[in-house]
């Protein structure tokens, strides 16, 4: 294959482009589905093909094929040079980039795990999904429905350009969840959830703490806590925002704000900004294409779908906008180093910035002093996820939480969303606690340009933030 | 491929992997799946132009055995690649040992329904009128005003087909193909940055871009000055078109959809031929409408496309079924099996599993204007011109949700008066439902794939 996209790249620079990506994958996706007694889906994607970038005049055009021939590969060539072409006339900004050396790829690169999912029978991954349903229907109440979920991606991504790099590296991620849906006395649905993923081994899911059990415990045991919930009151609070929900803000309500593209055409509230203080000094944020994962959680991705190194990129450092996520692309335009970021859901797109890992830093509170300087106000816990908008303006919906009054907590909370504007909230962030854990998994992801959903690995420490609004109950 | 002989082809290929499928297992049953889809896109911001030309093509499998089902899909609809997903999916089918006692079978043959309206001029749009449209559509942004300070656009051209064929005799294929077009525009006024979009879509005309940038400017400039409602409290809050439509699809978009029904996450499960809304609300999902863009002859397991009367004057009537869910639930397929495409499908649908999804919803107009629906409310209201962000992070269980309204406007006196600040609208889609005060006469197709008018209800929750 390698040979191919060689060919497919030599035939670009010989139609006139200036700069030539051809990248290859070939992808295994498997998606158990069980839904109370029974299985739905029992999925096996195999997902191979193509993708090349023409590069001319300062514009990219890009073509896929999934059928692997030299007549296909040669016309998707054709294509995408032809697109190149075309849109080098329209372009006013030019996206060009400087040629640096060749790039090998090392067996090493792709993370080692001791349980491959390819290794195991779908007996095996049936009987995880089996433990984690019937666990928590044995933790729940007044159940109406359950579902187990499991879920892995892995295999071969294969990468050259003009510059003769060759980028060879597997991926994988494995993902188990739990959602379990209960009615209460008056007849409303509530919801309870869990699950654990990343690029991991089948080994995580005999780790405490992400087993089957006791990821159906949780799920069964958060959805009856719900049964007894209130909702959440409507106005502007103080916040404790749980790990998960503040990987969530991390990347909905920033990161995306920080993406190269965004910024150098001027969409994004951060365009010109760098070294400005946007936020407190508690707050940092990270993009980490390779996080210790062993320690944190996470996905891995060694390189971008351009060829690009991973990075670890702190793009707000106390507080101080520093540094954008970019393309090659990008990072030539606005002055800036590469980050490693350029990736595309699959073979079907081109490459555009997007984040690998983003996370809050971790800070130094420990829990209980983080209750105790929220004093009163709402911890919110989980999400189902979030959006933000070209001017700062987010909402994300955290899926449970309790109301807390002086440092103690009482009553359960239904799942409510909370929103803001990034830039003000950034200047509320208080605290962040110290503990950190990166979540990833293969249901869900990240959309943008109609890419969706890319997995993605977010997560972060606990974060006090204040003047936080809650779209709850007006009173 | 050509579009004129697409569904031969695709049909052909199909019988040649159902003899093939036979073969390796002539006791199970089979259902093979191919897509076709040629797109052409391009997009340009500030200047900065990707452009996309390419071919996406796949198929998928799904293979029965005594009540086991499984499904396989690989890239590709060479005859190797569907031997590929025939193969996988009778491996999965032979190392498993769950059941599904529910599945019957896969969907009996059927005169098909009729494709939606066409036209070639589409098969002919290239790359240099895409690009062209595109560069149209930032002219007009940027000429409107010196406030407008970053236009964006994109212009795209697809058709193709699909063929769906099983062991039960069933061969059919459908074709289609659209074209669109978006413009939005960001004013900004010192700190403030406003930003609107205006968009055309269409299978049977080619896009009209002309006046498209100016109204997304224009709209964009009209939020300009926004003030703060400085308020938490429970007021109506009027829908125009896109934003309703939004509502709509993440409500009964969802919770009409039969999985959901039979597997007790509707809340509307148990509520057939009850008032479930205000009288003044008709619901259709309308597979058979001849310019919705999920119309086609068949659905996605080679069912008939149908129109389906999902609320009639408030009172629920029916839900959306394909066969496997409407068997459990005791009632006939509506024709509404999807692998998604539009709104909010996979870019590769042959991936997706069938599944329950709308077609074409649309919502039956009221008499009122929407001036005379604004002049209509004695309180404090507000008015959303665009979808709010958030609303499709909601719960089909729940029906609870909370959005952010950035492009609204408060209402006071009967008028409209001053654009707000970003506004969070919170509450039950189902009792928004009951409380919907006013359907306008104002009919508009989406990009959601509903066509709705403005809607108005009251007893949400609007902070701000």
């Amino acid at each position: 294959m390698l040979d191919n996209l060689r060919e497919c790249v030599q035939l670009g620079e010989k139609l006139g482009a200036k700069f030539v990506e051809a990248r290859y994958e070939d992808l295994v996706l498997r998606a158990l589905q069980r839904t109370n007694d029974v299985w739905r889906d029992i999925i096996l994607k195999s997902r191979a093909g193509i993708g090349v970038v023409c590069y001319y005049g300062g514009a990219s055009g890009y073509s896929f094929t999934s059928t692997a021939n030299k007549s296909s590969m040669e016309a998707s060539v054709s294509r995408a040079f032809k697109m190149a072409k075309g849109s080098a006339k329209a372009a006013t900004l030019k996206l060009d980039f400087d040629r640096r050396p060749a790039i090998k790829s090392r067996k090493s690169d792709t993370l080692s795990v001791k349980d491959h999912p390819r290794s195991e029978d779908l007996t095996y991954k049936t009987d995880l999904v089996n433990r984690a349903v019937d666990t928590a229907r044995e933790s729940g109440a007044n159940i109406s429905n359950i579902t187990g979920r499991y879920g892995e991606l892995y295999g071969q991504k294969l990468f050259t350009n003009s510059e003769g790099s060759v980028i060879d590296w597997n991926f994988e991620l494995v993902d188990l969840r739990c959602t379990v849906t209960s009615k209460t006395v008056a007849g409303h649905l509530v919801n309870g959830a869990d699950g654990a993923g990343g690029t991991r081994g089948l080994e995580y899911y005999k780790s405490p703490g992400t087993t089957p059990e006791d990821i159906g415990k949780k799920a069964g045991s958060n959805a009856k806590e719900q049964l007894k919930a209130k909702a959440c009151p409507a106005g502007k609070f103080r916040t404790l925002v749980e790990n998960r929900l503040a990987g969530v803000l991390a990347h909905e309500s920033f990161g995306h704000l920080s993406e190269g593209d965004f910024v150098a055409v001027g969409g994004s509230p951060l365009s010109g900004k760098l070294e400005t203080r946007l936020g407190t000094r508690n707050a940092t944020i990270v993009d980490h294409g390779t996080p210790d994962i062993s320690d944190i959680g996470g996905l891995w991705l060694p390189y971008d779908d351009q060829g690009t190194e991973a990075n670890k990129t702190t793009i707000l450092d106390e507080g101080i906008l520093k540094h954008y996520l970019h393309s090659r692309g990008t990072a030539n335009y606005l002055k800036q180093k590469p980050t490693g970021n350029c990736r595309a859901i699959h073979f079907g797109f081109i490459p555009i910035p997007r984040m690998t890992n983003t996370y809050f830093d971790a800070g130094n509170l420990t829990k209980e002093e983080a209750l105790e300087l929220l004093d009163t106000g709402v911890y919110a816990i989980q999400s189902s996820g979030g959006q933000v908008q070209a001017d700062g303006s987010f909402v994300f919906k955290a899926i449970r939480g309790y109301w807390v009054e002086k440092g103690e907590i009482k009553n359960p909370l239904r799942e409510v969303s909370l929103s803001g504007n990034i830039l003000n909230l950034l200047s509320n962030v208080e605290g962040a606690t110290k503990d950190l854990h990166l979540y990833a998994g293969y249901f869900g992801g990240c959309g943008k340009g109609g890419q969706a959903p890319l997995p993605c690995g977010l997560g972060g420490p606990e974060l006090i933030v204040d003047d936080v609004t809650f779209g709850g109950q007006a009173g | 491929m050509e579009y004129e002989n697409l569904k031969n082809e695709l049909l052909a290929l199909v019988d040649t992997g159902l003899k093939y499928a036979r073969t390796v297992d002539n006791q199970a049953e089979f259902e093979l799946y191919l897509f076709y889809r040629n797109r052409a896109m391009v997009n340009i911001t500030q200047g900065m132009v990707d452009a996309t030309d390419g071919i996406i093509e796949g198929n998928a499998t799904r293979v029965a055995k005594e009540n086991q089902v499984s499904f396989a899909s690989s890239s590709g609809i060479s005859i190797d690649r569907i031997k590929r997903s025939i193969n996988e999916a009778t491996a999965s089918l032979k190392s498993l040992s769950v059941k599904d006692e529910r599945f019957k079978g896969f969907c009996e043959p059927k005169k098909p329904s009729k494709e939606g309206a066409f036209t070639d001029e589409i098969l002919n749009i290239g790359k240099d009128e895409l690009i062209s449209y595109a560069n149209a559509l930032i002219r007009e942004g940027k000429e409107c005003d010196k406030k407008i300070h970053m236009v964006g656009s994109s212009c795209e051209a697809e058709w193709g087909g699909f063929a769906i064929g099983n062991t039960r005799g069933l061969q059919e294929a459908s074709r289609s193909a659209v074209n669109s077009c978006d413009v939005y525009c960001i004013a900004v006024k010192g700190n403030e940055r406003r930003t609107a979009y205006r968009y055309d879509i269409s299978r049977e005309r080619l896009i009209a871009p002309e006046g498209l940038g100016e109204k997304a400017a224009q709209k964009a400039l009209s939020l300009l000055g926004a003030k703060k409602l400085d308020k938490t409290m429970t007021m109506p809050t009027i829908w125009t078109p896109d934003a309703a439509a939004a509502y709509l699809y993440a409500s009964l978009g969802q919770s009409a959809r039969g999985e959901y029904v039979v597997e007790g996450r509707s809340p509307l499960a148990d509520k057939l031929e009850k008032e479930v809304a205000s009288s003044m609300l008709t619901v259709i999902d309308d597979g058979q409408n001849p310019s919705g863009f999920n119309t086609e002859a068949v659905d996605a397991e080679g069912h008939p496309q149908q129109t389906v009367t999902l609320i009639e004057n408030g009172k629920l009537q029916s839900f959306l079924f394909d066969t496997y869910y409407a068997r459990i639930y005791g009632t006939e397929s509506s024709g509404s099996c999807s692998r998604p495409g539009r709104p909010f499908g996979s870019a590769l649908p042959y991936e997706t599993s069938p599944m329950v999804r709308p077609k074409n919803m649309e919502v039956r107009p009221g008499s009122n204007s929407l001036d005379e629906m604004i002049s209509s409310v004695d309180r404090q209201a507000v008015l959303i011109v665009d979808m709010p962000i958030g609303i499709f992070h909601s719960d089909v269980a729940t029906g609870e949700f909370s959005a952010v309204a950035s492009s609204a406007f408060l209402i006071e006196e009967g008028e409209k008066k001053w654009p707000l600040q970003p506004i969070s609208v919170a509450g039950s889609f189902y009792n928004g439902f009951k409380n919907l005060i006013d359907v306008g006469n104002d009919l508009e197709k989406t990009l959601l794939t509903v066509d709705t008018p403005t809607l108005a209800f009251d007893g949400f929750s609007v902070v701000g």
